[in-house]
């Protein structure tokens, strides 16, 4: 082991944030920038009649307002899987703040009194907000059929459909069968930091791209495809974020911005406030359907599900939200009849996206219900039945499928344990336990530049952005110790495609692992290098030549880095540049397009205290152990766990993005939609880590990041249903619904 | 948000004369914690804020006075709450200024701002109704002075009449042999306007009057007697379903909040005796 991995090094770039010094996407000042303002209908879907941009136009200060009729015909349209979403409204707008016209203008004020002056005439059209209305015959259609010509789903509002089964789920039966339906609501990202985009033109005839974007590559490949340009000519800057949470994940509004830009020549800024951002995307609300079967003994024999998962207007990342979230549906526990069908439903909403957890906390909280509601049924423990049903490790859970990569029941006991699980239960008090599980994405690959320079220190050149999670750090305490050199002689460049090779995504907890292997691949590579230059310079056959602990040892003598470096290419010049990459296996046959590189699990236990007068009820104490196999950075992972918990508390007590029956969402911005404070968080919290270093990554390294926020609230559930002894189905569980709920009971009983 | 003029007078006197000169299109601003919020979201297109911070004849203090308290009207929520003599005294108006928003909020928001922005849900209402604060109003055909209960006319409008100025509060000492307390519930712990909120006073004798927030138009007062499930007040308000909470959730806890408040007053009263 090294010097740094396993260390809670101080995070790089942490004082600069709470100090409030950091320079995010809108503290940047590119000379000559214009600025910009969406021009937005106040209604959901329409037709657009007429747009009269006069008034705006001749407004002193205005440089020039752009609609559709404006751009390239037919308008350019964009997506990360289907190149579905125009980049701007045409003919109609398919949701609540889709922008149909953009003013540009001297400054943001003018934008705004700008783009209050164009006039729109629109006709009202009807339109689907609910999983009801956009499936019901006859409904609207969503997206134009001629969009997907091929696809005989063109015909309705279903995106895409997904169907897995293994055993003989239509033979099968069971003790005890349960049936419930959960509804999970629309949610927000709510990162602090707004979404901002700004494009410049120039650079060599290109274009230049500051955006909160955590997967510049594939900005970068749909500004290309809408902009005309050549990859090479398309240079994106992700800015380092005030928090992502996958609602930065995939293009937003830069198409448009570089539109405008290479249109006015100027740079143009367009600054979101956090009430837009809500519209930049969502969540998927979801209705999930769970028959489970289950043995006397609480084992589970079946399991058969249907959900449909409510998208927006375009299809953006939802296909593989969806198609994967269906893959793990039984979640961490052996199943041996399985039959799951899923599908992604088109709305006249704002687009879903992808948001921590990728599609799974809305199935897993399902699942982990009817693990509490059988517990309830056969009278046991809801540890013990959970234990029951968690495989062995080495165990193939999904068929075709990594096999299990940890010790799941070692985890799951821990987090029993630390809220003391068996000692007796106070009065008006009540305990859970929850597993969240989930795939890091499949068949995606990490490159990354190493270079080692003449003084012994080193740059990671890496696509890998940085949003708050410390992948930075993490990059550097590997980078360091596996060329034995001083953490603070590690400088890491992010997120900028002018300057680092690809990077797939970062997301998915998957930067750790995959980036990390890359940069220890490309740490080799140098090594490799320093052999044979050092080779060069001693006559020494490079085989005997040995690269360890910062120090090249040839024939008895030990030189430095330096050493050889200045040997070779003469003293205060040249530089080992490594190059490294991991590359997952691809296969066409895998539905996720191959299987995942390990398991990302995280066992919960929560409790709570009821005030059963009123409803409300708070968290007395929380457990979360993260099957991490190698915490690089400790503090890190703790707090990546800690954060996913207080997000998925929010999940659990108080967030949704509320749409009424016109569409009009109705609760923008941090006013009214609702997210816990440092005042909501539990009294006692443990971060606990389970490190076998087991995982394919550095070190032994598993992934972190997202976990923490799928299982934490399907444990507070579990708590409030053990306290209440009622099974909740729809989320948030506010204050007014337990009352609700045991209000309805008394009446019933 | 829209550009705005700005002025900083000095005298009440001139903040009355810009006020009643731009009648419609002007608005006080103390700590600015509702108004500018309410600008960014465009829900006023005002041409003129007037900043009352600098007025040298209006207090920022509670002074002790013959019988009760003055609260100056720039009195800042945070140094409300943490006023010795209000803990002491007054303690549901102390408990309900230190829940208004945050400790970055309080310590900018004012209590003149709290009650005239007069939002149904202000926190401070309901104490000041149970405790029945008079409001002194500056205007420039003189001075008046108003019962709390006679100041909120409907959701964000007061008695105020065109010009007059909110200048301080009065508070009379509650008798010997009472206790009071402030209830709130909120749809999370922290920071949030309260879904229902309740203030009480409790006389030994068993009479009780008590203001409510968040379920009517206006916050509420009603005065009775103490009974053990106090389910009288439902009469006296009318709550409405909203974003925060359902109109029988509402009513629900209007009632048991009564119930927690006139049960921690009682205790009150005895700690004090």
């Amino acid at each position: 082991m090294g010097e740094y991995v396993g260390e809670s090094v101080r995070r790089s770039g942490g004082e600069e944030r709470v100090t409030g010094k950091l320079a995010y996407a809108a503290d940047l000042h590119i000379p000559d920038m214009l600025h910009a303002k969406l021009v937005t209908l106040d209604c959901a879907h329409a037709r657009i009649v007429g747009i009269d941009t006069t008034g705006a136009a001749e407004l002193a200060g205005v440089r020039c307002v752009i609609t559709a009729a404006d751009l390239p015909q037919p308008v350019p349209r964009y997506g990360p899987v289907d190149r579905d979403r125009p980049v701007l409204a045409v003919e109609e707008t398919k949701y609540y703040g889709e922008p149909v016209a953009i003013v540009v203008a001297d400054t943001e004020n003018i934008a705004s009194e700008g783009a209050a002056l164009v006039r729109v005439t629109r006709e009202q059209l009807g339109g689907v907000y609910t999983l009801e209305e956009a499936l019901a015959p006859g409904a609207p259609l969503v997206q134009d059929p001629a969009l997907r010509p091929e696809s005989p789903l063109r015909g309705s509002n279903i995106y895409d459909q997904w169907h897995y089964r293994w055993g003989d789920p239509d033979n099968t039966s069971a003790d005890l069968v349960i049936e419930n339906t959960y509804r999970f609501p629309m949610q927000v990202h709510f990162a602090i930091e707004p979404h901002v985009f700004i494009a410049a033109p120039g650079e060599q005839d290109g274009v230049v791209i500051w955006s909160t974007v955590q997967h510049p590559f594939v900005l970068q490949r749909e500004v290309a495809g809408v902009v005309g340009l050549p990859l090479a000519k398309v240079r994106v800057i992700a800015t380092e974020m005030g928090g992502g949470f996958g609602g930065k994940g995939y293009p937003k509004l830069e198409p448009l911005v570089a539109l405008v830009a290479l249109r006015t020549g100027r740079p143009v800024r367009l600054l979101m406030s956090l009430a837009e951002s809500f519209l930049m995307g969502r969540r998927a609300s979801s209705a999930v359907t769970m028959q489970n079967g289950f043995d006397a003994d609480g084992r589970l024999v079946f399991v058969r599900s249907s959900a449909d998962y409510l998208i927006g207007a375009y299809g953006d990342i939802t296909k593989r939200i969806v198609g994967k979230a269906a893959y793990v549906a039984t979640g961490p526990y052996s199943v041996r009849d399985v039959d799951v069908t899923a599908r992604a439903v088109f709305s006249h909403t704002v687009p879903a996206t992808a948001y921590r957890g990728f599609g799974a906390p809305q199935y897993l909280w399902a699942l982990e219900s009817q693990m509490d509601e059988a517990a309830r049924q056969l009278d046991m423990d809801s540890l013990e039945i959970r234990l029951r049903n968690l495989p062995a490790k080495s165990t193939v859970l999904i068929p075709g499928e990594t096999p299990v990569d940890g010790e799941w029941a070692e985890g799951l006991t821990m987090a029993a344990k630390a809220i003391g699980w068996h000692t007796p239960l106070a009065a008006g008090r009540g305990r859970g336990v929850a597993i969240g599980i989930k795939t890091p994405r499949a068949g995606a690959t990490s490159q990354v530049i190493v270079r080692l320079h003449h003084d012994g220190s080193a740059s990671i050149l890496t696509g890998t952005t940085e949003m708050g999670q410390g992948s930075q750090t993490v990059f550097a305490q590997i980078a360091a110790d596996c060329l034995g050199i001083p953490f603070h002689g590690v400088n890491v460049v992010s997120g900028d495609t002018g300057r680092a090779p690809f990077d797939a995504v970062t997301a998915s907890s998957r930067s750790t692992v995959c980036m990390g292997n890359a940069i220890c691949a490309a740490c080799e590579d140098i090594k490799g290098k320093l052999r044979e230059l050092a080779g060069e310079l001693s006559g020494a056959a490079p085989g005997g030549i040995v690269v360890s602990d910062g120090r090249v040892r040839v024939s008895g003598s030990s030189l430095s880095y330096g050493d050889v470096i200045g040997g070779v290419y003469g003293r205060g010049e040249g530089e080992v540049i490594g190059v490294g990459e991991f590359r997952q296996p691809k296969d066409d046959r895998h539905p996720l397009g191959g299987p995942s590189p390990f398991w990302e699990i995280i066992f919960v236990a929560a409790e709570v205290e009821m005030d059963l007068e009123t409803g409300s009820y708070a968290l007395t104490r929380l457990a979360t152990v993260a099957d991490i196999g190698k915490a690089i950075n400790p503090a890190q992972v703790e707090a990546q766990d800690e954060g996913g918990a207080l997000m998925s508390i929010g999940q659990a007590q108080m967030e949704q993005l509320i749409i009424d029956r016109e569409g009009i969402p109705r609760n923008l911005g941090a006013l009214d939609y609702r997210i816990p404070t440092t005042m909501d968080t539990p009294l006692e919290v443990a971060s606990l880590l389970l490190e076998n270093a087991d995982g394919p990554g550095p070190f032994g390294a598993k992934g972190v990041g997202e976990s923490g926020a799928i299982a934490v609230a399907p444990a507070v559930c579990s708590a409030v249903s053990q306290a209440t002894g009622v099974t909740f189905t729809q989320l948030p569980i506010t204050s007014e619904d337990v009352w609700r709920a045991l209000r309805h009971r008394a009446a019933n009983t | 948000m829209r550009p705005f003029n700005y002025a900083r007078p000095q005298s009440l006197r001139e903040a009355s004369q810009l006020l009643s000169t731009h009648t419609g299109r002007a608005a006080l601003m103390a700590g600015g914690t509702d108004l500018i919020v309410q600008m960014g979201r465009g829900l006023h297109s005002l041409e003129l804020a007037i900043d009352i911070k600098r007025v040298s004849d209006l207090g920022d203090q509670v002074e002790k006075m013959p019988g009760g308290v003055r609260i100056g009207a720039l009195t800042r929520l945070e140094d409300l709450a943490a006023n010795e003599v209000v803990r002491a005294s007054f303690p549901a108006l102390s408990e309900a200024a230190g829940s208004v928003g945050s400790v970055q909020i309080r310590s900018r928001a004012t209590i003149a701002g709290n009650i005239c922005n007069a939002s149904p849900a202000a926190d401070t209402a309901p104490p000041l109704l149970a405790y029945g604060a008079q409001v002194n109003i500056f205007g420039i055909a003189g001075r008046r002075t108003l019962s709390m209960e006679r100041f909120f006319t409907a959701p964000g409008k007061t008695a105020l009449l065109p010009g007059e100025i909110v200048e301080s509060l009065d508070l009379a000492f509650p008798k010997e042999g009472t206790g009071s307390a402030f209830e709130r519930l909120a749809r999370r712990a922290g920071m949030d306007v309260a879904s229902v909120s309740v203030a009480c006073l409790v006389w030994h004798s068993g009479s009780v009057r008590l203001g409510f927030g968040a379920v009517g138009p206006t916050p509420i007062v009603a005065e009775g007697e103490e009974t053990d499930s106090m389910d009288w007040v439902g009469e006296y308000v009318k709550p409405v379903s909203d974003i925060r909470a359902g109109e029988d959730y509402r009513r629900a806890m209007v009632v048991a909040l009564s119930r927690r408040a006139v049960k921690r007053s009682r205790k009150r009263m005895g700690e004090d005796a």
